[in-house]
């Protein structure tokens, strides 16, 4: 028993597979952590260790799946929402390296391709959609939940999609590790996750639409992204909607 | 300013959760997890080489009761970590931050 679904565990993927995953992250570790030294305020640590907790959290709710296999969901997009897709990053990396050191759950070959599936591809699919469809709603609480749901259900459906790619593909590259092809991998993960992304939708927009009435401040944190990301997410900055206040006055420091 | 301490609010919603965690395994008692059933291929079993201090979350178990206290202690395990590591990360780079300003 245990969530493996999206957790690719080790043996599964050849040495030139998870090679490549650990060099594509690496740098990616590296801006992540970078852009924290700037952004990770005193207000947003509490948050972001909450938020890694609470995704640790929903992952061990395996569910159950009609064709007799589980799955489970993951929460990055709720954190790529809240402070930025790289806080995502860095906060999958820490409860993926908890579930596989701990729990072994999740290989260590493959954690870097873990990380990338569900700390880089799910939190920035997610950020895309999210920001696109908020930003044509405009800042209402309704826009953040719709856009957050839309985006946690194709960032997961995403995700999972790339991880069925990842050992699919191996059974060609890589005989002895993975034995299932692409044609058995991708419909696998790909309709699993269909299902499971209607509960990844609805636990995010719970999240969302939580902060968004309750704790507008939060939307406010600093967020942390790529550069050329930035201009794009400040837009979610809150606007009280029912004095329509300047919304400057928020301190993004904190 | 202080790193922060997590509201209570958020606590008690990790708390709930950690509580209701045995729901992940009873669900899903008669499942295959979610690789065993494409385990079956032949006779192919993927290598691995560590062995994870509480495997499984520690839901090996044949009683359900067992499985589900195990997990339970799983779930304490793993978010008190994660809390741990996610404050030491933030005190890292706040104590570099204080340090770049006081040399400036």
């Amino acid at each position: 028993m245990g969530g493996f679904n999206l957790h690719i565990p080790d043996g599964y993927l050849g040495p030139a597979t998870w090679i490549v995953f650990y060099a594509v992250m690496i740098p990616i570790w590296y801006l992540a952590f970078k852009s924290a030294s700037h952004k990770l305020g005193p207000k947003s640590v509490p948050l972001l260790a909450f938020l890694s907790a609470l995704s640790f959290m929903v992952m061990m709710f395996n569910l159950p799946i009609p064709d007799g296999t589980t799955a489970h969901i993951v929460g990055a997009v709720i954190i790529a929402v809240l402070l930025g897709p790289y806080a995502a990053t860095i906060g999958l990396t820490i409860a993926l390296l908890i579930q596989a050191l701990l729990f072994g759950d999740g290989g260590i070959t493959a954690f870097a391709a873990n990380c990338f599936n569900m700390g880089v591809v799910m939190p920035f699919v997610g950020i895309f959609i999210y920001t696109a469809i908020r930003v044509r709603m405009g800042a209402t609480t309704r826009s953040r939940v719709v856009a957050s749901m839309l985006a946690a259900y194709f960032g997961l459906v995403t995700a999972a999609t790339m991880a069925g790619f990842e050992f699919g593909i191996q059974p060609y590259i890589a005989p002895g590790y993975a034995p299932y092809g692409l044609d058995v991998a991708i419909p696998a993960m790909l309709l699993t996750h269909l299902l499971v992304g209607i509960v990844e939708a609805v636990a995010t927009g719970a999240v969302v639409y939580y902060v968004s009435e309750h704790r507008p401040d939060i939307l406010g944190l600093p967020k942390l992204a790529p550069r050329w990301m930035e201009k794009m997410l400040k837009e979610d900055i809150p606007v009280r909607e029912l004095g329509g206040e300047p919304s400057g006055e928020i301190s993004a420091d904190g | 300013m202080k790193t922060q301490k997590m509201p209570r609010k958020w606590l008690y919603l990790l708390i709930a959760l950690i509580i209701l965690s045995p729901i992940g395994i009873l669900l899903v008692w008669n499942y295959g997890d979610a690789w065993g059933e494409w385990g079956e291929v032949g006779d192919w079993i993927p290598k691995s080489f560590w062995n994870a201090p509480f495997p499984d979350y520690l839901s090996g178990f044949e009683s359900q009761l067992a499985a589900s206290i195990g997990y339970i202690i799983s779930a304490i395990i793993g978010v008190v970590a994660i809390i741990l590591v996610t404050y030491g990360i933030g005190i890292l780079i706040a104590n570099r931050e204080k340090k770049k300003q006081s040399t400036k």
